[in-house]
């Protein structure tokens, strides 16, 4: 019985072993130079662009604004 | 460089809330959000104004400087806008907001926010002008159609003015000349004390 025991035991460090291990692994296998810099959001052009135009309606808004 | 403002008449605002009702209607905002409000002193009683209050699209946006994932940017037309597909709700934008603009939908579970949504100055977002995607996301692009925000365009008062910031200011300073008191502007004496003469 209590060989048994023993026996789980064993089976259970050997798997958080080969897990630590892999771990590991993974974490070497990525080289430095993959790692890719965090960027800020940089908008384009086109999002960023003007869109306001004193239009005829733009104008009329305004006009009426006054009185 | 016309910069884009919005500006609130206290004296002529009635808290009619047509505004809060444009803006919800015309850029389909969910439930729970409102993108603009208006907020009440003195309800009831001598001195009572009204204010409609939205995303003031702030020169120096402190919402765009503690989004810890760079959400925000600034059009040309100086609107402040951000990326739904970016922001991680967070919820920094909303404490760092004076004007408490960002707004979040609540939809997931365990407490999460969901995507901040704000007022857009009916400018849209990052997708294509006047796109499905836009619409779905942001709402109504009324800049490019070459309107201005409905709430301002809606306001039966005329006490919400929208557009050109050198604009607005004058029809404003004109409507100050012909009442013939101060400034008439919410918290102008807190801010300037009583020496101040207009």
């Amino acid at each position: 019985m209590s060989e048994k025991k023993t026996k789980e035991a064993l089976d259970r460090r050997g798997f958080m072993k080969v897990v630590s291990l892999g771990g590991a692994a993974a974490a070497a296998s990525v080289a430095p130079g993959v790692i890719t810099p965090a960027a800020a959001y940089d908008p384009g052009k086109e999002e960023t662009k003007q869109r306001y135009r004193e239009t005829d309606h733009v104008k009329a808004f305004y006009r009426t604004n006054g009185y | 460089m016309a910069r884009m403002k919005f500006l609130c008449d206290a004296d002529r605002c009635i808290e009619c809330n047509a505004c809060v009702t444009a803006c919800k209607n015309e850029n389909d905002v969910p439930w729970g959000i409102n993108r603009r409000r208006v907020v009440t002193i003195n309800d009831g009683k001598p001195g009572e104004r009204s204010i409609s209050m939205a995303c003031m699209h702030c020169t120096d946006a402190p919402c765009a400087a503690v989004c810890p994932v760079d959400c925000f940017y600034v059009t040309v037309d100086k609107v402040v806008l951000h990326s739904k597909d970016l922001c991680i709700g967070c919820g920094y934008c909303f404490y760092a907001c004076p004007f408490g603009a960002p707004q979040y939908p609540k939809v997931g579970n365990f407490g999460s926010r969901g995507k901040m949504d704000k007022c857009t100055f009916c400018a849209g977002g990052p997708e294509a002008d006047l796109s499905p995607a836009e619409f779905q996301k942001y709402g109504s692009n009324r800049l490019a159609e070459g309107k201005l925000p409905l709430c301002a365009e809606m306001c039966s008062t005329k006490s919400l003015l929208a557009g050109d910031g050198d604009i607005i200011a004058k029809i404003y300073k004109e409507r100050v000349v012909k009442r013939g008191y101060g400034s008439g502007a919410w918290g102008w004496k807190t801010a300037y004390k009583e020496t101040v003469a207009i």
